[in-house]
């Protein structure tokens, strides 16, 4: 037993509740600063500061005894509290956003109760003692708090104020307290949280390695800043370390995605781990790691790891040596077992990439095969006619398209899929998006963002984005479905007629020329054609655009893989010809439509490229690069010349 | 017969759209079987001479209600899983989006005297009913419980067209009021 400092013997007093043992059990953040907003640095007895590995084995090996003395437990939960307060904190406190119906009070005189002797120096019991007692008619709850040393600092709602205020005078623990409104800011966070969470910071910076994406948590018992705070020298304190040491590592990351490509890796060897249930969290924080380096620990038993079965569902690599689990026989039977996707264990392939992709198939269901464009529109090829003609038109030209094909009862609207996840913004679109799923079908943008006749859609298409669609000889970037169909209204008002419908899935390159920004979007666009009207517009073409729906969805790497048959790119004999202005692009985007972000050896050629072209580093050719150029060489090439003029001296690389 | 009003057009084809959505979805989301959804099996139609509903699922034509149905089966079962005894995990359709437009305000195919203005003095009981419709449906197919594991777009086209075994009677409220003549579905 270790105690770590004079209240350890008042543990008792704490509720059962926080008593349960160290572990990953989910603590009630009650005290979040501690009376002095101090951590024990004080070394427990008896534990072995003195040296490196040999020590942490101490530490570890005393561990499990240790995690269940209260003393080092508190120590070790109260940094996790501070870090936790000061993560907490940032989004309210510290940034001084006004509440306004939130009344800040503060309590003065519980430092004299006998309750300020407890470990979190009478904290927790205060919020209880004070939302007890202002609760008499209805429930009193105390929002935020912050101890400092003089006052006891809580936010509460407006209305409530007059019921804690009542409670001045009344005696808590011994002592009489005083409770005052006041207008004065909350203080921050103890500054020995901040400082704390620095020191933190600059363990992690220290130790993350952004090319390998690697984050080095190997013999933290060794580490010269960590041991200065004495935080790895037991076990559990150690456990808790390590648990915000992660939670300050991922937490910089708002989106999963992001935070699963900035770690891939892990190493947590040399630490002394003799069960991962004292690192679970990591299985926890970061789910999708690829590569976890866990040798030179003491794990003897596949038991000891058996929490981790079926976590990292991503495991590509996992070292183990080191450790006594490491000579058993089924080793490797049971890791394959426990990791589909592992490849190699201890430097040793033993799964191809081939066989976990096989592996996958095998156990996941398998989506309906994707064929190419399937063309069903009777004999005169209508749709690659039309097509071949609308989406350059479209690209270049929209009024010209609208007289061509469009007439006052066309109808067209379009409809965004949020969440894109690329650099373009959905603004543009937003305004006009019909998407009956989110504005419901009441909604009066239901019947305003539906555009019917041709000048109203011509007037909607100017307001949206230049666009460039490949071409229709590039098959490989469309995915065409087309049929006819009966029973639409024939335009003489006599009859049925025979409409064709035309399902078109692909990209267009896009140019936001008020923000100046561009790439690439995945859209479907849907068009009943259906016969021209007699003679109103005079008509240019025996068919006319009933309907014309354009979805924009999420950003995905490319429509298809299958190329359509040639019946797109050489129609044989349309059944009106069609004359194509040959009228030079507006926007500037000549590169073909790049599918996805290159591979890393790409991107370094890019780069490089880049630089050779403008002189600028490696860094800012990057900058160019990323973003809205999407590793686009003439994007990135037409971004740096826009922004040339504002790029600071430092971009350039010194001239020889 | 009095022309019907865009606005009326409008609502009508949305609020119908908004119901067709939410349960053809949900039926193929809980593995229901969603082949009585087309007109193929409908004889109002058929006998009237309609064509079998024309069904394009990743470029793969007429196909028939119950193939669709299959090939959704096909799609949640497990490979690794023995034919005799087959193991399925739940695909799941996610709509993010959807949007409908009406194509033909006044369809008249097989649509019973009723509801064809039979009188002009009588209010046009088929008004906002007689609607063909084209639907366009995007959203995610997710084929784990993982929401960051296998998962493709979809963007599914429909051409709706009234079920008028139901619209004829009254108080068929739940009943499915429309009927599919076409759907043409895409994931990638």
């Amino acid at each position: 037993m270790a105690p770590t400092g004079p209240r350890a013997a008042s543990g008792s007093t704490r509720p059962a509740t926080r008593a349960s043992r160290g572990g990953i059990s989910k603590r009630r953040v009650a005290g979040k600063t501690d009376r002095d907003g101090d951590v024990s640095m004080d070394a427990p007895a008896g534990s072995g500061l003195n040296g490196g590995v040999a020590a942490g084995r101490g530490g570890t090996r005393g561990g499990r005894g240790a995690r269940d003395s209260r003393g080092s437990t508190r120590a070790g939960s109260r940094i996790t509290q501070n870090v936790k307060n000061y993560i907490g904190s940032r989004g309210s406190v510290a940034t001084n956003k006004t509440h306004f119906n939130k009344v800040t009070l503060k309590v003065h005189g519980f430092r004299e109760s006998k309750a300020a002797l407890n470990d979190d120096g009478g904290r927790r019991s205060l919020i209880d003692f004070l939302e007890r007692k202002a609760s008499k008619d209805k429930k009193v709850t105390i929002s935020k708090s912050v101890m400092d040393n003089e006052f006891f600092w809580i936010s509460v709602n407006k209305d409530d104020v007059p019921d804690l205020l009542r409670l001045s005078g009344y005696s808590y623990a011994g002592a009489p307290i005083t409770v005052t409104e006041t207008t004065e800011k909350m203080p921050d966070a103890s500054s020995t949280t901040l400082e704390l969470k620095a020191k933190l910071t600059e363990v992690l910076a220290r130790r993350y390695n952004p090319e390998q994406r690697l984050l080095d948590l190997s013999a933290l018992g060794t580490d010269e800043t960590l041991r200065s705070m004495d935080v790895f020298s037991q076990g559990s304190r150690a456990e808790k370390a390590f648990r915000a040491l992660l939670r300050i590592a991922t937490d910089q990351y708002t989106k999963t995605e992001e935070k699963n490509q900035a770690f891939e890796a892990v190493s947590i060897a040399r630490n002394e781990i003799d069960d991962v249930g004292q690192v679970f969290q990591l299985a926890i924080d970061l789910p999708r790691l690829k590569r976890l380096d866990l040798s030179g620990n003491n794990l003897e038993t596949l038991s000891k790891m058996s929490k981790w079965r079926h976590r990292f569902k991503n495991l590509e690599e996992l070292h183990l040596i080191g450790n006594p689990v490491a000579a058993q026989s089924d080793l490797v039977a049971e890791m394959l077992k426990w990791f589909p996707t592992l490849q190699n264990l201890n430097g040793q392939q033993v799964r191809t990439r081939q066989e976990v992709a096989e592996y996958q198939k095998a156990h996941q269901p398998t989506p309906i095969p994707s064929l190419p464009s399937n063309l069903r529109d009777g004999e005169n090829g209508v749709a690659p006619a039309f097509l071949q003609a609308f989406f350059p038109l479209y690209d270049t030209d929209r009024e010209r398209l609208i007289s061509e094909f469009y007439d006052d009862d066309s109808w067209f609207s379009l409809s965004v899929m949020l969440g894109s996840g690329r650099a373009l913004p959905w603004k543009s679109y937003m305004k006009f998006s019909r998407n009956v799923h989110k504005t419901g079908s009441r909604s009066a943008d239901t019947q305003q963002r539906l555009f019917t006749g041709g000048s109203l859609i011509a007037d909607l298409w100017k307001a949206l984005p230049p666009t460039r669609h490949p071409g229709m000889d590039q098959s490989h970037q469309w995915l065409v479905d087309c049929h006819t169909f009966p029973h639409l209204a024939d335009p003489t008002g006599q009859g049925f007629s025979v409409g064709l419908i035309i399902v078109v899935q692909g990209q267009f390159e896009e140019a936001d020329l008020s923000q100046n920004l561009f790439g690439t979007r995945t859209f479907s666009r849907t068009f009943i054609l259906g016969p021209s009207k007699p003679n109103n517009p005079p008509p240019q073409h025996p068919y006319r655009v009933i309907s014309d729906e354009l979805t924009l969805h999420k950003w995905t790497p490319s429509p298809t893989q299958t190329p359509v048959p040639s019946t797109v790119t050489a129609p044989q004999q349309p059944a009106a010809p069609i004359t194509i202005h040959v009228a030079a692009p507006e926007i500037i985007p000549t590169q073909p439509v790049q599918p996805a972000e290159p591979n890393d050896t790409l991107k370094a050629q890019l780069i490089q490229a880049i630089s050779q072209a403008t002189g600028m580093t490696a860094e800012y050719s990057e900058l160019c690069l990323r973003g809205p150029a999407n590793w686009n060489y003439e994007l990135a090439l037409q971004s740096f010349e826009q922004q040339k003029a504002n790029l600071p001296p430092s971009a350039f690389l010194a001239t020889a | 017969m009095a022309i019907l009003s865009r606005e009326r057009a409008v609502t009508a084809s949305a609020e119908a759209c908004e119901k067709f959505v939410e349960t053809y979805y949900q039926a193929i989301n809980s593995n229901k079987p969603v082949a009585s959804y087309y007109v193929t099996d409908n004889t109002t139609y058929t006998n009237a001479g309609h064509p079998p509903a024309d069904i394009c699922i990743n470029g793969q034509a007429g196909l028939t209600p119950k193939q669709w149905d299959d090939l959704l089966e096909t799609q949640r079962k497990i490979p690794s899983a023995s034919n005799t005894n087959p193991r399925y995990h739940p695909v799941r359709y996610e709509v993010e989006s959807y949007d409908m437009h009406v194509i033909n305000p006044d369809y008249r195919f097989a649509a019973p005297p009723a509801l064809l203005v039979p009188d002009t003095s009588k209010p046009d009981l088929g008004a906002g009913i007689r609607l063909m419709m084209m639907l366009t449906v995007s959203g995610t197919v997710y084929f784990t419980s993982d929401r960051d594991g296998l998962k493709q777009h979809f963007n599914d086209v429909f051409i709706l067209v009234p079920n008028w075994d139901v619209l004829a009677k009254h108080g068929s409220r739940a009943a499915r009021k429309l009927l599919i003549a076409s759907h043409s579905y895409r994931a990638f």
